[in-house]
C-alpha cells in the first residue's frame, strides 16, 4: 500500500517534470523562431555595410544604428529627459489622445449605425467616400482649419483612426444574429440594459478587430502629422535629422517607431487575449 | 391593428378563463404581389396548465404564430390575449425557450449568470437569486455545471440551460419554438420527458410549436395541427392520453398510435383527407 502510493506519486512528479520541461521546450522554441530570423537578417545586413570597400552612406551598419539609438535614448540624463520627455511622450501622448477619441466616436456612430438598418442604408455611402479619403491627405485641411497646433493633431489622427473603428462595430452590431436581440425583448431586458450587456458584447470580437487596425493607423498618423509644422514628437526630429543629413540618427527614429509599433500591439493583444478569451475559446471549440 | 396602446382592452373575445386567446390573427409579410401571407384567421384559446402542441407542415407559419403570441411581431389584423389583456408587446410573465440554443445563450456569460440573466434587474434581492437559480439548474439536472461556459457544453445540456433559465424567471405561460429540432434523437426525449417534469413542477401552461408529430402528441394535452401558408387551424385535436407519459408504454398505446396517424394525415394530405 506504502508501496503503492509511493511510486505513484513518483509517477505523477515525473509527468509534471515532464510536463513542465515540454512547456519550457515550446516557450524556447518560440523564441528561437522569433529570434533567430531577425539574428540572421541583422548579421548579413552588418556584412553587406561593412564589408565593401566604400560603404552606403545611406545605409549604416546595424550595430552602429543600435549604439546611436542607445546613446541618443540613454546617452546623458539630459538626453534621457529630452528624449523622453520632449519627444516620446509627445508622440505618445498625442497619439493616445486621438486614438480614444477616435476611438470612443467610432464605436458610438458604428452603433448607431449598426442598429438602425435605415440609418445605415442612409450614411453608408458618405462612409464609403469620405473613408477613402487618404487620411493623411486631409493632413493640409486640418492645418488650415485648426492651424499647427496641437490640438490639430489630435483631431486629425482621431478623424482617421475613427473609420476603422466605426465600419468594424457597424458591422459587429449590424450582424447580431435575430435570436440574441429577441432574448433581450423576451425577458423583458431595458432597452439600455440591451445595448451594454448583449448588443455591445456581440459585437466586441469586431470592435476589437478595428481597434487593433486603428491602433497601427494611429502611430502613423501621430508620425505624419509631426512631419508639419510640428516643434517636437518623432516625426519632427525625423524630419529634422533628414535635413541635416544624420542618417544614423534616422534609422534610429525608425527603430524606436519599430518598437513602440510591436508594444503597442503587444499591449493590445494582450487586453484582447483577456475580455476576449471566451471568443477564442468558443471558437477553438468548433 | 397598432391602435390598441392602452391595456384596457375591450372585453376579452371567447372563453375569459383562457390565458391565451388568439382572435382572428392574420399576418402579412410585405404587400402587393410578392406579399407572403403566413397566417389567415387564427382563432383558438388556451386554459391555464395547458400543454398544447402546435404543428404543421415545414414552412406552415409555426414561428410568426409563436413570435406574435410572443409579442415580438404585431400581426396584421387579429389581436392576442394574454392573461385577459390584450398585448402591444412582449407580455408580463411570459418566457421562451428558442431553438437556436448556441445563439439564445450568451458565450460571454457562464451557465450561472446565463440563467440569472432575465432576473438582473429585478427587484429580487441577490441571495434569493442565486438561489432560484441553483434550483432552477438542478432541475434540469445541470447541478454543478453553473461555472461552465454554454460552449464547453453539449447541444442538449445547453438547451437545458435555455429551460432552466426559462424556468428562472417564473413564466406562467412558457413558449417554445421548435427547441429540440437541432439535438440527436436520445437526448431528444431525455428533454420530452425534462419538459414534462417541468411543467408538472411548476404548473406552468406550455406552447409548444414543433414539426415532429411524434413529439407533439406524446407531450400535449392537445394539438394544433396548421394547413400550409396561409395557415389557419385544421384540427384542434384533444389528446387524452394516460399521464405520466413514458417514453416505451406511451408511444405503444394505440390511442397514441391512432392520434399520431391521424395528425400525419391532416399534415401529409394538406387538410384535404
Amino acid at each position: 500500500m506504502m508501496t503503492d502510493t509511493s511510486t505513484r506519486a513518483l509517477a505523477a512528479k515525473a509527468v509534471r517534470a515532464s510536463r513542465e520541461q515540454s512547456r519550457w521546450q515550446r516557450t524556447l522554441v518560440s523564441i528561437a523562431y522569433f529570434v533567430i530570423p531577425l539574428v540572421v537578417v541583422i548579421a548579413l545586413w552588418q556584412l553587406a555595410t561593412t564589408l565593401p570597400a566604400r560603404p552606403s552612406p545611406f545605409f549604416p551598419p546595424p550595430l552602429a544604428i543600435f549604439e546611436n539609438t542607445w546613446n541618443l535614448l540613454f546617452g546623458s540624463e539630459r538626453a534621457v529627459q529630452q528624449v523622453f520627455a520632449g519627444e516620446l511622450l509627445q508622440s505618445l501622448g498625442r497619439m493616445a489622445l486621438g486614438y480614444i477619441i477616435g476611438a470612443a466616436w467610432g464605436v458610438v456612430i458604428g452603433t448607431a449605425m449598426g442598429l438602425n438598418r435605415s440609418a445605415r442604408e442612409t450614411v453608408t455611402p458618405i462612409v464609403e467616400f469620405l473613408r477613402s479619403i487618404p487620411a493623411t491627405a486631409t493632413l493640409p485641411l486640418f492645418i488650415i482649419l485648426l492651424g499647427g497646433g496641437d490640438d490639430m493633431r489630435v483631431v486629425f489622427i482621431a478623424y482617421g483612426v475613427s473609420w476603422f473603428v466605426l465600419i468594424n462595430t457597424a458591422s459587429g452590431v449590424g450582424s447580431i444574429h435575430k435570436t440574441m436581440l429577441d432574448l433581450g425583448k423576451v425577458f423583458r431586458v431595458s432597452p439600455v440594459r440591451r445595448l451594454f450587456a448583449i448588443i455591445l458584447p456581440a459585437a466586441l470580437p469586431k470592435i476589437f478587430a478595428g481597434l487593433r487596425i486603428a491602433s497601427t493607423a494611429a502611430l502613423l498618423l501621430a508620425i505624419v502629422s509631426e512631419f508639419m509644422l510640428a516643434t517636437n514628437g518623432i516625426g519632427y526630429m525625423l524630419i529634422q535629422a533628414q535635413g541635416r543629413f544624420q542618417l544614423l540618427n534616422m534609422w534610429s527614429w525608425m527603430i524606436v517607431l519599430a518598437i513602440i509599433g510591436l508594444l503597442l500591439n503587444s499591449l493590445l493583444e494582450f487586453i484582447e487575449s483577456k475580455v476576449l478569451a471566451w471568443h477564442r475559446l468558443s471558437r477553438a471549440k468548433i | 391593428m397598432t391602435d390598441t396602446q392602452s391595456t384596457q382592452s375591450p372585453a376579452v373575445p371567447g372563453d375569459p378563463g383562457a390565458i391565451v386567446v388568439v382572435d382572428d390573427v392574420s399576418h402579412v409579410y410585405g404587400s402587393g404581389p410578392s406579399a407572403h401571407h403566413a397566417i389567415s384567421g387564427l382563432n383558438f384559446s388556451v386554459q391555464p396548465g395547458e400543454f398544447v402542441s402546435i404543428v404543421g407542415p415545414s414552412g406552415a407559419g409555426k414561428t410568426t404564430l409563436l413570435r406574435t403570441l410572443a409579442g415580438l411581431l404585431v400581426p396584421t389584423s387579429g389581436g392576442v390575449w394574454v392573461e385577459g389583456k390584450r398585448i402591444t408587446g412582449v407580455p408580463k410573465g411570459m418566457a421562451m425557450v428558442f431553438q437556436d440554443y448556441s445563439r439564445s445563450l450568451l458565450p460571454w456569460l457562464t451557465v450561472e449568470r446565463n440563467v440569472a440573466f432575465p432576473l438582473q434587474g429585478s427587484s429580487i434581492p441577490k441571495a434569493e437569486r442565486k438561489a432560484i437559480v441553483a434550483e432552477s439548474l438542478e432541475a434540469v439536472g445541470l447541478k454543478g455545471f453553473g461555472k461552465r461556459y454554454p460552449w464547453q457544453l453539449s447541444g442538449g445540456m445547453q438547451q437545458r440551460v435555455a429551460i432552466a433559465r426559462a424556468i428562472a424567471y417564473r413564466p406562467r405561460l412558457l413558449l417554445m419554438d421548435e427547441p429540440f429540432a437541432s439535438v440527436d434523437a436520445q437526448t431528444r426525449e431525455g428533454l420530452e420527458d425534462l419538459v414534462l417534469q417541468i411543467r408538472d413542477r411548476y404548473g406552468m401552461t406550455i406552447l409548444f410549436v414543433t414539426h415532429d408529430i411524434d413529439e407533439s402528441v406524446y407531450l400535449a394535452n392537445r394539438v394544433l395541427v396548421l394547413s400550409r401558408p396561409p395557415a389557419h387551424l385544421v384540427e384542434d385535436i384533444r389528446v387524452d392520453l394516460p399521464t405520466p407519459r413514458d417514453q416505451i408504454t406511451t408511444r405503444e398505446d394505440p390511442a397514441f398510435v391512432h392520434l399520431r396517424s391521424h395528425v400525419a394525415r391532416l399534415i401529409h394530405g394538406g387538410g384535404a383527407e
